[in-house]
C-alpha cells in the first residue's frame, strides 16, 4: 500500500476497464487514488487522450517521452511502469536502457531525438523554453500538432511523477536501476537550438503554435469555461489546435477542481497559487490571484499568499497544507510519507491529502503546458511577485528568503511611502499633502459608488478623517492609494445603508454578458465631438454615467474617467479582472445607448 | 464566418485591443460583412473616446479646498 488507504472499487469501474484493455493491468498509481474515484477518472481521461490514443506522434515516442521524464526525475515507480509498457510495444531492452542511462540514441530519428531533448528541457526547467526551441523542432521536421502533443505528453509525465511522489504507490513491477544522478541531456543534431536561456525566453512572445478560433457556441466546453471563469483564458485559447485534447483536459480539470466535497475552492486555488509561485510561473500566479479575488479574497491577501503564505491571513493548518503542496510540487527530494503523516496529525483526512496531491499534480501539468506553449498572460501578475522574480531568481527561494519582501517591494513602487511615514509619525502637513494628492481619485470613487455629487463630497470628508484616525494601522501591504480607496468604499457603503435601495458591488452580484444587448443600431456621426461643445459633451457624459447602476458606474468612472488600468480598478474595488471587464463593457454599452440619440447621423441632420 | 453572438462574446477584449491575431482576423472579417456589428463597434469606440476625453467629475479646487481645510482644521483642533 502507498501513503494513503485504498478503497475497494468494482472491476467494472470504467477507468479500470479502460486501463486493463489498453495496457493489460491496472497501475497501482490508480489504486492509490481509490478514496476519490473522480480523481482516477480525471487521470484516465488525460492518459486516454494524450497517451493511449494514436496521435500526430507515434505511440512509442509518447512512451519514450514519459519514460525519459520519469527517469530524469528519478521516479522509480513511473520508470518501472513505462519501461514495461514500452517493452510491450516491442521496444528492445537495449533501447530502453539507453533512454534510462543517457546512452547512445542511434536508433532514434533526428525528429524523435529533438523532440525528446525538448521534452526533457521543458520538464527540467520550463521557464527556459522559448520560441527558438519550437523553431528548432520544426527544422527537424516536426509538425505543429506533433509539437503540441509533445508538450502535452511532457505535462502528463510531470503530472504522473507528482502523483507518484505524493502517493508513494506500491511498485507494479520490479524497479529498474537508475543512474544515481540526473542523466545528461542526450546530444544530437538539434541540441544547439535548445540551449536554456531564461532571459531570452522572457523576451519571446507566444503563443508558439497556431491557435485556430473556437467560440463558446461551436465548442461546448468553452461555454462551461465562460461560466466558471467569467471569460475564456488564453490558457485554453492557446490549445485550440487540438480540440479533442483540450476537451479531455477540461473534463479532467472539472473533475479535480470544481467539486467542493473534500477541499474548498479557496483551498484549491491557494494550492495552485503557491505551487505556481514556487515554479516561477507568473501566468498561473496572475490567474489564481484573480480566481481567489473572484472567490472573495482581498487582492493584497492573494498577493501575500503568492509571495509568502506564512504571513497570510490563513489558518495554521492551511499553511501546513500549502507547505506540503510546495514541497511536493517542487519535487523536493526529501518529500516522504512523513509529510503525509504530519498533515494527518493536523487533522486533515486522507481524502483531503489525496485531493491536495491531485491538485498539486494538476498545477504542475498546467505550469508545464503554459511554459511549453508560450501562453500569453490574460492580466498582469502581482507587482510584488514580478519584483520577486527580478531580485531573487531561482525556484529554490525559501519562505525565509521571501520574508519582508512584500514590504520592500511596495516601498519601491509606492510614491507615497515617505509622506505616509511622516503622517504616521503625527505630521499633519504630510497627511494634508497625501489628501491633496488623492482628492480626485477619492472623489471619483465616491461619486462612482454613490452617484450623487453632494453625497460624494460629504463622504470624502468622512473618508479623510477616518484615514487619519487609522493611518497607524496601514502596514504597506498595498499601495497607500488602494488603502485610501478601501476606506472611501466603506464610507460610501455606510451612506448607502442609510438609503432604501442598496446597490451591491460584490463579485457575487451576477454579471452576464448575454442579458444586455445594445438596441441602438443607427450609425454615429464621424466626429460627434465637433457638433457639440466640450461642456455639452461633458454634461451628457456625466448625466449618462450618473444614471448607470452603481456597479457599472464605479468601474466606468475609475477606468475611463480616472484612467486606471483594468487591473488597478480590480484591485481598488477588490474584484477580479474578468468581473471588471464584464462590468466595464456593460457600462460602456449602456452609456452608448444613452449617447446614441444625441450623436447619431440622423440627430445631426435634425439639428441642422 | 462567425455569428453576431460570437462577435459579441469577444467584444470586450476587441474594444480593448486584447485579442489574439487569430481571433482578430475572425472579428475583422465579421465586421466587414455585418453592418449592425460595425455600427456597434464604431459607436462603442467613439463612446470610449468621448468619455475618456470628457474630463468628467473633476472636482474644482474651489470645492475641494474648503473640504480639505475643514478636515485639517478638525484634525488640528483634535490634536490640541
Amino acid at each position: 500500500m502507498g501513503f494513503l488507504s485504498e478503497a475497494q472499487l468494482s472491476d467494472e469501474f470504467g477507468p479500470f476497464v479502460a486501463f486493463q484493455e489498453a495496457v493489460g493491468f491496472i497501475p497501482n498509481l490508480l489504486q492509490a487514488q481509490t478514496l476519490l474515484p473522480r480523481l482516477i477518472a480525471a487521470q484516465a481521461v488525460l492518459e486516454s487522450a494524450m497517451r493511449l490514443r494514436e496521435g500526430s506522434i507515434p505511440r512509442a515516442q509518447k512512451e519514450r517521452i514519459l519514460l525519459s521524464v520519469a527517469a530524469d526525475r528519478q521516479d522509480t515507480y513511473c520508470v518501472a511502469v513505462d519501461s514495461k509498457i514500452l517493452s510491450s510495444l516491442g521496444l528492445p531492452d537495449r533501447q530502453i536502457d539507453g533512454l534510462l542511462n543517457g546512452g547512445p540514441h542511434a536508433d532514434l530519428s533526428a525528429a524523435d531525438l529533438a523532440s525528446l531533448q525538448f521534452c526533457l528541457k521543458l520538464s527540467r526547467h520550463p521557464p527556459s523554453v522559448c520560441s527558438q526551441d519550437i523553431e528548432a523542432l520544426r527544422t527537424c521536421g516536426l509538425g505543429d500538432e506533433s509539437i503540441f502533443e509533445a508538450v502535452l505528453v511532457t505535462a502528463l509525465a510531470v503530472y504522473r511523477c507528482t502523483l507518484s511522489l505524493g502517493l508513494g504507490p506500491k511498485p507494479d513491477f520490479v524497479p529498474r536501476k537508475l543512474p544515481s544522478t540526473r542523466i545528461d541531456r542526450p546530444r544530437g543534431p538539434a541540441s544547439h537550438g535548445l540551449l536554456p536561456d531564461a532571459h531570452q525566453a522572457a523576451q519571446r512572445k507566444g503563443p508558439y503554435l497556431p491557435t485556430p478560433y473556437l467560440s463558446a457556441t461551436t465548442f461546448a466546453p468553452f461555454a462551461i469555461v465562460q461560466k466558471t471563469h467569467g471569460f475564456i483564458p488564453n490558457f485554453f485559447r492557446a490549445q485550440t489546435l487540438r480540440p479533442d485534447l483540450l476537451e479531455a483536459e477540461l473534463e479532467a480539470l472539472g473533475l479535480i477542481l470544481l467539486p467542493e466535497d473534500v477541499l474548498t475552492r479557496v483551498q484549491k486555488e491557494c494550492i495552485l497559487l503557491v505551487v505556481s509561485a514556487a515554479n516561477l510561473n507568473s501566468y498561473c500566479v496572475a490567474m489564481h490571484c484573480n480566481m481567489l479575488r473572484g472567490l472573495g479574497m482581498p487582492p493584497e491577501e492573494g498577493d501575500q499568499v503568492s509571495v509568502d503564505h506564512h504571513e497570510a491571513d490563513l489558518s495554521e493548518s492551511d499553511k501546513a497544507l500549502l507547505d506540503f503542496a510546495v514541497k511536493l510540487g517542487t519535487h523536493v527530494p526529501e518529500f516522504s510519507r512523513e509529510d503525509v503523516v504530519k498533515l494527518q496529525t493536523l487533522g486533515f483526512t486522507e481524502e483531503q491529502i489525496l485531493e491536495c496531491v491531485a491538485v498539486t499534480a494538476l498545477n504542475n501539468f498546467a505550469n508545464t503546458l503554459q511554459m511549453g506553449l508560450g501562453i500569453e498572460p490574460d492580466f498582469a501578475p502581482p507587482q510584488v511577485f514580478q519584483e520577486n522574480k527580478v531580485h531573487l531568481s531561482g525556484a529554490a527561494l525559501t519562505p525565509m528568503q521571501r520574508e519582508g519582501l512584500v514590504h520592500v517591494v511596495n516601498t519601491l513602487q509606492d510614491a507615497d511611502v515617505e509622506l505616509v511615514a511622516l503622517a504616521q509619525g503625527g505630521q499633519l502637513d504630510a497627511f494634508e499633502d497625501l489628501v491633496r494628492r488623492h482628492t480626485q481619485l477619492i472623489y471619483r470613487t465616491l461619486i462612482g459608488i454613490l452617484g450623487n455629487p453632494v453625497d460624494a463630497q460629504d463622504a470624502m470628508q468622512d473618508t479623510f478623517l477616518s484615514a487619519f484616525k487609522n493611518i497607524g494601522a496601514f502596514q504597506g501591504r498595498s499601495k497607500f492609494s488602494t488603502w485610501l480607496v478601501t476606506i472611501a468604499r466603506n464610507t460610501a457603503f455606510q451612506t448607502l445603508r442609510g438609503r432604501k435601495n442598496v446597490e451591491g458591488l460584490d463579485e457575487s452580484e451576477h454579471d452576464e454578458n448575454g442579458d444586455f444587448r445594445p438596441r441602438q443600431v443607427r450609425a454615429w456621426q464621424d466626429n460627434p465631438e465637433q457638433s457639440h461643445s466640450k461642456a455639452e459633451i461633458r454634461q451628457l457624459v456625466e448625466t449618462g454615467i450618473l444614471a448607470l447602476p452603481a456597479k457599472y458606474r464605479v468601474v466606468v468612472v475609475l477606468r475611463d474617467i480616472e484612467h486606471l488600468s483594468g487591473d488597478e480598478v480590480a484591485r481598488q474595488l477588490g474584484l477580479s479582472v474578468p468581473a471588471v471587464k464584464t462590468r466595464l463593457l456593460r457600462g460602456r454599452l449602456m452609456l452608448r445607448e444613452w449617447l446614441s440619440p444625441h450623436l447619431t447621423t440622423s440627430y445631426k441632420g435634425a439639428a441642422q | 464566418m462567425i455569428t453576431c453572438d460570437e462577435f459579441f462574446a469577444e467584444f470586450a477584449d476587441y474594444l480593448e485591443d486584447q485579442v489574439s491575431p487569430e481571433v482578430r482576423r475572425e472579428l475583422d472579417l465579421h465586421l466587414s460583412q455585418c453592418r449592425a456589428c460595425h455600427v456597434l463597434y464604431d459607436s462603442s469606440c467613439k463612446t470610449v473616446k468621448i468619455v475618456t476625453e470628457s474630463g468628467s467629475f473633476e472636482l474644482p479646487q474651489s470645492v475641494s479646498d474648503p473640504i480639505i481645510d475643514r478636515v485639517m482644521a478638525k484634525l488640528r483642533i483634535d490634536r490640541s
